[in-house]
């Protein structure tokens, strides 16, 4: 079973082609790391697969249900987001709490369990005592942390990740990059993420995908070399 | 003043205003559509001169002429999406040219009704009017309540509202006609040169006073209610038009709350300092 599969996509900005020959797999428990230079066209493959662009050629599948059968719940972490910079009316509580609304909550009222979750995820970024402050007002690191524990708060199946780790010390990282591979492992989530720290990352997850310019592609066109298998998943989910 | 009829319909009218402008005017500014609700102003403005012209009530023309162009907005921000102010640059000098050329061929006759579609009037508005208002803030409270939680989640982040699974684009739709027909049934009372300040500033306003969302949104309601109510009096009072009346208000108060506001993180500094030095 797949959570993402991407088949031969091709993407073309106009008519300058930026993505060729991309396919790969991401299934429940996996933790892939996707690298490349910069203008690689990451975010651009991301927003392929989350349906916010459309593929020139090929095709990219976003599995319907989760491995319980559930509809499945994608997280997304953008690598900007534009609010932040225009001060933002809410507190850090009532944005990290509308990470819970997509679990069915658009039109009913967040119970215990919600508000639980809630306090877990701004606990694991070590924002639950900023949480009446305005978005506005934190810092670009404490914003970081902010979207990270709203998409915690979703507790989505996939986790789909845009450099989610801009701003954050050395730290801050590690425990980020230890929380997600006990998701992967323990819950079975499915983790994609853009990154440049890839040295760091190699520890914990357990493929890499590097979009490269292949010899005879056009220059601004970038390709993958495989997705390489760094370690067996130790999955302990049922 | 009170007994007047008409003050009496005013006044009703500036409550249900008040309910409304905060909700839509905050929705605008964080979609940064500020603009959006001038360009709707100038192009109801053609609206009612089509009605005008072909001897319709202005009003009907005027609101299924908002709904056309709240959709063309729509495509058109996505059109330019890097430079969405282009849509709104090119659809308001459209509509003001649109309005001019349609009040050019119904020359004799309609001056009068333009310059009070342009300035508004208090006196003018009907009882019909004020039940259509009623309407109108019953039907945007009760959207408020079912969709503020997906309307949140859509400004913070149009791309993850996407992923969470909302239609963005229809919603992006919906609240622009929903904007375009508000301001279509309150140009005749505030004028269309200044409808979208009624809209816009309250939010402004609170936005600089309230940490949270929810409490922008109720904070609103009362700086609306002051700046419609006092802005009624006066204009009532020295016979100036309306919505420029409650306008220069709402500009005064903000300006008193940016000049308090920064006074009080100066003086803060102050002590801070101070505390730091002793």
């Amino acid at each position: 079973m797949y959570y993402i599969k991407v088949d031969e996509l091709a993407f073309h900005y106009e008519k300058e082609p930026v993505l060729t020959n991309i396919s790969f797999e991401l299934n429940p428990g996996d933790f892939i790391m996707l690298t490349g230079e910069n203008g690689a066209a990451k975010s651009t493959l991301i927003r392929n697969i989350l349906g916010l662009l459309k593929p020139t050629t090929g095709q990219v599948s976003l599995s319907p249900k989760n491995c319980f059968g559930e509809k499945l719940m994608v997280g997304y972490v953008p690598q900007q987001v534009a609010s932040f910079n225009v001060g933002f009316p809410s507190t850090v509580l009532e944005l990290v709490q509308s990470g819970r609304y997509q679990r069915g909550k658009w039109f009913r009222k967040l119970n215990k369990e919600d508000k639980e979750q809630v306090r877990r995820a701004l606990e694991s970024v070590g924002m639950w005592d900023m949480r009446y402050k305005k978005v506005g007002e934190l810092s670009g690191g404490q914003k970081q942390r902010i979207s990270i524990a709203r998409v915690f708060a979703t507790d989505p199946d996939l986790f789909v990740l845009d450099e989610p780790t801009t701003g954050m010390d050395t730290k801050s990282r590690e425990e980020f990059y230890k929380l997600l591979k006990h998701h992967s492992e323990s819950h079975g989530k499915g983790i994609l993420m853009v990154t440049h720290d890839h040295d760091e990352l190699r520890k914990y997850c357990n493929k890499h995908i590097e979009l490269i310019r292949k010899e005879g592609l056009p220059w601004r066109c970038f390709s993958m070399d495989s997705c390489k298998e760094l370690s067996k998943p130790h999955l302990s989910f049922h | 003043m009170f007994l007047y009829g008409f003050m009496q319909r005013a006044f009703q009218a500036s409550f249900i205003i008040s309910l409304i402008a905060p909700m839509l005017g905050l929705f605008l500014i964080l979609r940064r559509q500020s603009l959006m609700a001038d360009t709707l102003a100038h192009v109801s403005l053609a609206g009612v001169a089509l009605g005008l012209l072909i001897s319709i009530n202005p009003t009907w023309t005027n609101i299924l002429m908002v709904i056309v162009i709240a959709i063309l907005l729509e495509y058109m921000r996505m059109l330019y999406r890097t430079y969405s102010e282009v849509s709104i640059a090119i659809l308001m000098s459209g509509g003001m040219a649109l309005a001019l050329f349609l009040i050019s061929l119904n020359q004799g006759g309609t001056t009068l009704s333009i310059n009070q579609f342009l300035f508004g009037s208090i006196v003018t508005i009907s009882m019909q009017q004020v039940w259509i208002l009623y309407l109108l803030a019953g039907i945007i409270v009760c959207l408020y309540l079912i969709f503020r939680k997906a309307m949140y989640v859509m400004i913070f982040d149009e791309e993850t509202a996407f992923t969470a699974g909302l239609p963005i684009k229809t919603m992006s739709i919906l609240f622009n006609v929903l904007t375009g027909i508000t301001i279509a049934i309150i140009m005749p009372i505030v004028g269309a040169l200044l409808v979208s300040a009624i809209l816009i500033l309250p939010a402004a306003i609170s936005m600089r006073l309230s940490k949270s969302f929810s409490s922008t949104i109720l904070i609103g309601i009362p700086i609306t209610l002051t700046g419609m109510l006092s802005g009624l009096v006066t204009s009532y009072e020295y016979g100036t038009p309306p919505g420029a009346t409650i306008t220069l208000i709402l500009v005064t108060v903000l300006a008193i709350i940016t000049i308090f506001k920064r006074l009080a993180k100066v003086f803060k500094t102050d002590k801070s300092l101070y505390k730091k030095q002793t």
